[in-house]
């Protein structure tokens, strides 16, 4: 029996549940340090002097590091971060001293007794105030740091210029009956993964290298990173990454990794432990980018749309991290899953004194298709259309051109939106179950591309007793990955899917793969694995005819077991390779997948960097209550789709999905870092709150199928698309329930109650009756 | 140092520890049972939680010292014999395991709740859980398992 397409238990699941897999955070070494870290009680400000006598002899403490003692600086895109503070802090909770110790509570109280001296500089605390003439420079040295070959603006806040045009604007702007222009603003979130931010790290002097046991979904990332600021080969650098409690897109740079190899410089040969507590990990690890996005879009009377130009301000917070890459791609899902004929964004990032940011689960997709669908909602009702037949009017068919005239292929457009409209029960609502109450339904849809081009690379292994092993650096971050993984690999090779195991992520054996992002593991893994899994059976069949002395082609390998044609089982993979004996024997190949080159890859002239391998549609429906006296929303049902080519796990497609509304939902309704002069004033899972299982709504999952032509098992992606549209979703629903269009998040009960009071107020003024459009 | 006697997982273990550790030091930097985990230390998020004679806790805020003469049940006692108990079997069969980071706690908390209450209803399951974050969302999954094991156990 094939392994792919089944509803499989994933194969972490056991471990998971009796408490005995590895997390990063559960990593102790012998002589293992703890590390504790002072943090900047300043937005911005000059250090003017460091003591670190006091902290230097607690009892314990083995090594004490500052930002001199660590001359180097890192960052994915822009090199602009140190590993410690140096002269200037740039937002309250950069790490400034580090303390190692025997003890974490000796670190820690070692941390307490260090002095430094800050002289406060003006902070800037948003983006619109960043772009100010005379606004203070968060990096005056942006010019001078070294960075990929993305824009920016030298002498200024400007961290990343991103433009893209297609078509004509000015006709397809001339052409519309309507010209809308709003705008949207989307809010800091924390990834709040469960298991923080996490590293061991361990100096080796011998080799001048270091291995780092961290919780990552980039392990040759990471360690290019790392290699990079620290001026040493790549293979100097080893990381090691187990079961990851939780990414979201927010495990993908040195957080509690650089402070650890900071001290690990310092305490050579003990490795050294750092873990995050809560509130560092909500107020000074990565947060989701806020973004303002002005969306203007020209419309014809029917709903056609005809252009839409945006523009995006990205609060990139105090270091650029990985948030380049989401302010140059991420405004791509701002056009959604339409034609529009003539398509233009520009994106700014700024620095500003909070905490840096970064990718988050659909990598800018969260905040366009905010605005996005809250638009094509706000475009519907003032041009009397129904938002589920607008979204029809415009959505992309197969065989359509993309933003770039790259033609879409391998992408299921229309059912997503019309299988969650069917789901919910478009068209009708129970308006008013109590007099207080008011129902509403909204819609949402959203599109997702895939980094292009990337590439990832196996190798398989049959061990002596049969068990194939998968070696990729594709660490499991609650995804599902290993299990669609191994099923894939099970079915490509032919044994059963209990005889396959992938081992932890390790760049000094595994070999090189892209991160774990993008929604990309599957489709370019998966390619990987197809590859090397047909060369494995290759070799056992060749192996066996060998050994049995049959005709490789006379031989079938399925489920583990060998069978000659018309005969019958000859031999396990297992008692072939001991019949090699003493002389042992294993099998064992490889395989790469790139998306570089594809054909599919074809767009117009000049714009083919901007293709992608894949598309991922999706579409949320949402069924909400309005409490009017309150304000309070209670999400009363939510049917989610998406395109994910062929299910490979459909219960971790369901997974997803699900746990993708969950997300958004809590995004969308309570989750808000709330800065208040520089400072996160809400740094507790109290005061920061996410969805309890108490918030969750009927969530019906729908697997949408499609067929893409160099999908692995026609599988593609589904992790990033599953989150984004249930915002939008809610707050069309809000609009349609009680006639308010709220278009800042989180739509938090005061913010509904006041635009339900203000909405009252314009009617009393008019006059008038409710005339809800 | 103080000297504590707690049983854990049926086994008794006399230790001796200083006064501000917590049960979850205890358990996890003492005994080596890393199945409960800290989420955040103050008791906000759930994750370590584990029975204390029978009831759930967050052991980030009982002390080590506190635990004296009780029974502590933590994840790794459940199954038995490799055998999977009832609840954890139906959260590996409903699917209802993503980063598997509150996992354990989840499991716990959901023992806890069909001891007292044999046939919870979903909103009753969903109270009694509610103080186990879970940041991927198992929760539709979670509430079907609870439901699936709810039912084996009425069989046995």
């Amino acid at each position: 029996m094939t392994s792919v397409g089944r509803r499989v238990p994933r194969v972490d699941a056991v471990e998971k549940v009796t408490g005995s897999a590895v997390y990063g955070a559960d990593l102790a070494l012998p002589g293992m340090l703890h590390g504790a870290v002072l943090r900047s009680p300043h937005a911005h400000a000059r250090i003017v002097a460091v003591d670190i006598a006091r902290a230097e002899r607690v009892p314990g403490v083995r090594a004490v590091a500052t930002g001199r003692d660590v001359p180097f600086t890192f960052g994915a895109s822009i090199r602009d971060q140190p590993f410690l503070a140096v002269d200037r802090v740039r937002f309250v909770g950069e790490p400034v001293v580090a303390v190692a110790a025997d003890t974490e509570l000796q670190a820690q109280a070692a941390v307490e007794l260090v002095d430094v001296a800050y002289e406060g500089l003006p902070a800037v605390l948003d983006a619109r105030s960043a772009l100010a003439p005379d606004a203070p420079l968060v990096h005056p040295d942006l010019h001078a740091y070294p960075r990929g070959n993305h824009e920016i603006v030298e002498h200024s806040n400007v961290d990343t210029v991103a433009r893209f045009r297609h078509g004509d604007l000015a006709a397809g702007f001339a052409r519309a009956d309507v010209v809308f222009e709003d705008e949207f603003s989307a809010q800091a979130l924390s990834h709040a993964a469960l298991e923080t931010h996490v590293a061991v790290a361990a100096y080796h002097p011998a080799s001048r290298g270091y291995t780092l046991w961290t919780s990552s979904d980039r392990p040759f990332q990471l360690r290019g990173e790392l290699a990079a600021a620290l001026g040493l080969a790549s293979s100097q650098v080893r990381v090691v990454v187990g079961y990851v409690g939780g990414s979201f897109g927010g495990k993908n740079t040195l957080v509690a990794e650089a402070v650890a190899v900071a001290l690990a410089r310092q305490a050579p040969g003990r490795p050294v432990r750092v873990e995050l507590s809560r509130e560092e990990d909500l107020t000074a690890s990565q947060a989701r980018m806020p973004a303002l996005v002005r969306l203007q879009t020209g419309v014809l009377r029917d709903g056609t749309l005809t252009a839409r130009r945006a523009e995006f301000l990205w609060d990139g917070g105090a270091y650029a991290s990985n948030a380049v890459g989401v302010a140059v791609r991420g405004p791509k899902a701002v056009f959604g899953p339409y034609r529009i004929p003539a398509v233009e964004y520009e994106s700014r990032m700024v620095y500003t004194n909070r905490q840096p940011t970064g990718s988050y689960r659909g990598y800018g997709t969260t905040q366009a298709a905010w605005a996005c669908e809250s638009q094509m909602d706000m475009i519907a009702r003032r041009l009397g259309i129904d938002p589920l037949e607008i979204r029809r009017r415009n959505g992309y068919e197969d065989g359509d051109a993309w933003i770039n005239g790259q033609v879409m292929h391998g992408l299921n457009a229309r059912e997503p939106l019309e299988r969650v409209a069917a789901a919910i029960g478009w068209g009708t609502v129970d308006r008013a179950p109590a007099p207080h109450l008011r129902r509403g339904k909204g819609l949402a849809t959203m599109i997702k591309e895939t980094a292009t081009p990337t590439s990832s690379n196996v190798v398989l292994k049959v061990e002596q007793d049969g068990r194939l092993v998968v070696l990729c650096a594709a660490p499991e971050i609650g995804a599902g990955q290993a299990t669609v993984l191994s099923q894939m690999a099970a079915d490509a090779v032919g044994v059963p899917l209990d005889a396959v195991s992938l081992p932890p992520a390790d760049t000094a054996t595994s070999p090189y793969n892209g991160p774990v992002a993008s929604s990309r593991t599957t489709f370019h893994v998966g390619n990987a694995i197809r590859t090397a899994g047909a060369e494995i059976r290759r070799k056992a069949l060749a192996l066996a005819g060998d050994l049995l002395e049959v005709d490789p082609a006379d031989l079938d390998l399925s489920e583990g077991v060998v069978v000659a044609r018309g005969v019958g089982p000859r031999a396990t993979l297992g008692e072939l390779l001991a019949r090699r004996g003493a002389e042992g024997c294993s099998l064992v190949a490889e395989a790469r997948y790139s998306s570089a080159g594809s054909p599919l890859l074809a767009a117009d002239p000049g714009l083919g960097s901007v293709s992608t391998i894949f598309w991922m549609i999706s579409a949320q429906a949402a069924e909400i209550e309005v409490d009017t006296e309150t304000g309070v929303i209670r999400v009363v049902r939510v049917a989610a789709a998406a395109d994910v080519g062929r299910p490979v796990n459909p219960v971790g497609c369901e997974q997803q999905i699900e746990g993708g509304v969950v997300m958004g939902l809590s995004n969308a309704l309570f989750e808000d870092l709330v800065l208040d002069g520089g400072r996160i004033a809400n740094g507790t899972l109290a005061d920061y709150k996410v969805a309890t299982l108490q918030d969750v709504p009927e969530i019906v999952p729908i697997i949408v199928e499609s067929d893409h032509p160099e999908a692995p098992f026609g599988a593609k992606g589904i992790g990033e698309p599953a989150a984004a549209a249930t915002a939008p979703a809610i707050a069309n629903a809000l609009c349609d329930a009680v006639g308010v269009r709220i278009t800042d998040l989180p739509l938090t009960p005061a913010r509904v109650l006041a635009a339900i009071e203000a909405e009252r107020a314009r009617e009393v003024a008019a006059g008038g009756s409710t005339n809800r459009s | 140092m103080i000297a504590v006697t707690v049983t854990v997982n049926g086994t008794r273990h006399d230790v001796e520890v200083e006064p501000q550790v917590t049960l979850l030091e205890l358990l996890r930097e003492r005994l080596f049972l890393r199945g409960a985990k800290e989420g955040c230390g103050v008791g906000e998020c759930g994750a370590c939680l584990v029975l204390l004679d029978g009831e759930p806790v967050s052991s980030c805020l009982v002390l080590a010292a506190d635990a004296d003469g009780r029974a502590v049940e933590t994840v790794e006692g459940l199954a038995r014999d490799g055998a999977l108990d009832p609840v954890q079997a139906a959260f590996v069969d409903h699917g209802a395991i993503q980063c598997g980071y509150c996992t354990p706690a989840m499991v716990l908390a959901a023992e806890a709740l069909l001891r007292r209450s044999p046939d919870p209803g979903p909103a009753e399951t969903a109270e009694a859980l509610a103080g186990v974050l879970c940041r991927c969302g198992s929760y539709p999954k979670v509430l079907a398992a609870v439901a699936a094991a709810a039912a084996t156990k009425a069989v046995r």
